[in-house]
């Protein structure tokens, strides 16, 4: 089960965004080792988080270990400081990135490292969480997203029907290669991720305000 | 080269418009005198031992002799560029592969290098479904720059893009459907946003032209589609295929 939630969640629900701080911490930190974004408290937050963020949330279903966080993806207002602009500016060499109220940045994806084990190819969890990110901005009518990522996930993001844009070369980042790119939403994305990994429809649950404008930054108070 | 990266946007931005994969053997023919390759290749990596050079391969620019030499001696299970393609995700030359395969990999090299391919650079893909792919770049004399090797890395990113793109186009075989009515390119983007729901207003603020510019780019689709109104437009392109 996926579901965006949007708003100030940890005030409206500080449970659940303590479980997130929590996975993020244990996959970014204790498995990718940002030691950087190491905390004692055990929660990945950082100056970025706030009530203007997006949290793409995957979590496991009823059962056992219902509500379990498997997969997560954080989306960030390019409104405001986020990370092409205030954490690694030198990637574009001087340059701007698109920014504006409907492009927003992907940033924290992770999935559960016990659910990426796939015999080929992706895992159905990978699968529907990228597929809930790219339902995501066709919900919130986004025009695309910010991502620096690696050249090879640059080219999954191309094969899932994104249109993306290089905004720099490729450049060697903290020892592994980076390329920032725009990857605007085209209108077959949502139907392109759903078939390359074999969904029959919507991954994403949508809040039930069914508000389907992004939250937006000039109405929150600002994160210091 | 003045500029890499402005050189490598210019030739990527052809690469995008590219509609024929004999276009995209053009322009990476031309980014050849540019960087310093003479030879090139785009293909996929063997799924099973049966397979041959032929089966794989997406675009060729290798020299006829080789691909014939390479087809013959079946070199592609012993190729350690191959090889080394399922071992990393980062670009690499073609003597940093050979040192890690095994001696029998070395044929292979000793015999490129007589077809004028001493030297290569390789850009890895790793796909969604698990298979490997490769973009190589060879010559005579492939000596790249810490720059030139990120913009070759890119026009690689892309060429592949492109080379998958028309090959899973030609494949679904609605090219020919689309160039039948002689849609364009923008005309089939506001039809897929109108049959997506999007006004003509909505259609405009994505893809950043004015409402005006998308009325009349859905009217001219309508003309050549025979079809009165959107509805009927939208309808018409999907019973086509020209959208899905």
């Amino acid at each position: 089960m996926l579901r965006v939630l949007c708003g100030d969640v940890e005030a409206l629900d500080p449970g659940l965004m303590d479980l997130i701080y929590r996975f993020r911490h244990n996959f970014f930190v204790d498995h990718l080792r940002w030691e950087a974004c190491r905390r004692q408290d055990g929660r990945e937050r950082d100056a970025f988080d706030g009530p203007d963020c997006l949290h793409v949330v995957g979590q496991e279903p009823a059962g056992r270990g219902a509500g379990t966080i498997v997969s997560y993806a954080r989306l960030l207002p390019t409104t405001r400081p986020h990370l092409m602009t205030h954490l690694y500016p030198e990637l574009l060499k001087g340059r701007s990135a698109p920014s504006g109220p409907r492009i927003y940045e992907w940033t924290r994806c992770a999935v559960a490292p016990g659910k990426r084990e796939s015999a080929k190819g992706i895992d159905a969890v990978s699968g529907a969480s990228f597929t809930a990110v790219a339902e995501a901005a066709e919900h919130f009518g986004l025009e695309g997203l910010l991502v620096q990522t690696h050249p090879v996930l640059v080219t999954r993001l191309m094969d899932m029907g994104w249109d993306v844009e290089a905004l720099a070369l490729p450049c060697t980042y903290d020892g592994s290669l980076l390329l920032p790119v725009y990857a605007r939403l085209a209108p077959e994305t949502v139907a392109t991720c759903r078939r390359l990994f074999g969904l029959s429809g919507p991954v994403l649950r949508i809040p039930a305000s069914d508000d389907t404008r992004p939250p937006s930054p000039a109405e929150r108070p600002t994160l210091s | 080269m003045p500029d890499v990266r402005q050189t490598a946007f210019d030739i990527i931005h052809r690469l995008r418009s590219a509609g024929t994969q004999r276009a995209v053997y053009a322009e990476l023919r031309r980014t050849g005198t540019i960087f310093g390759y003479d030879a090139f290749l785009i293909g996929g990596l063997p799924h099973s031992p049966s397979e041959n050079l032929s089966d794989c391969s997406l675009i060729s620019g290798w020299p006829p002799g080789w691909t014939q030499r390479y087809e013959e001696r079946n070199h592609l299970h012993r190729d350690p560029v191959i090889r080394y393609i399922r071992a990393t995700t980062d670009p690499f030359l073609w003597h940093e592969a050979a040192a890690h395969g095994d001696p029998r990999g070395s044929v292979v090299m000793n015999e490129a290098r007589e077809f004028g391919l001493k030297e290569g650079f390789c850009v890895p893909f790793h796909e969604l479904d698990g298979s490997e792919a490769g973009v190589s770049f060879g010559g005579t004399e492939v000596r790249l720059s810490e720059d030139a090797r990120a913009g070759l890395h890119l026009v690689a990113i892309y060429a592949m893009s492109r080379a998958k793109a028309i090959a899973r186009r030609v494949q679904e075989g609605d090219a020919a459907e689309g160039a039948a009515v002689g849609l364009t390119g923008r005309e089939i983007e506001c039809l897929k946003w109108a049959a997506a729901g999007k006004t003509a207003w909505e259609t405009s603020v994505i893809l950043s032209i004015s409402a005006r510019t998308v009325e009349h780019y859905l009217a001219c689709a309508a003309r050549k589609l025979g079809a009165t109104s959107r509805v009927q437009s939208v309808a018409e392109a999907l019973r086509q295929r020209i959208i899905d």
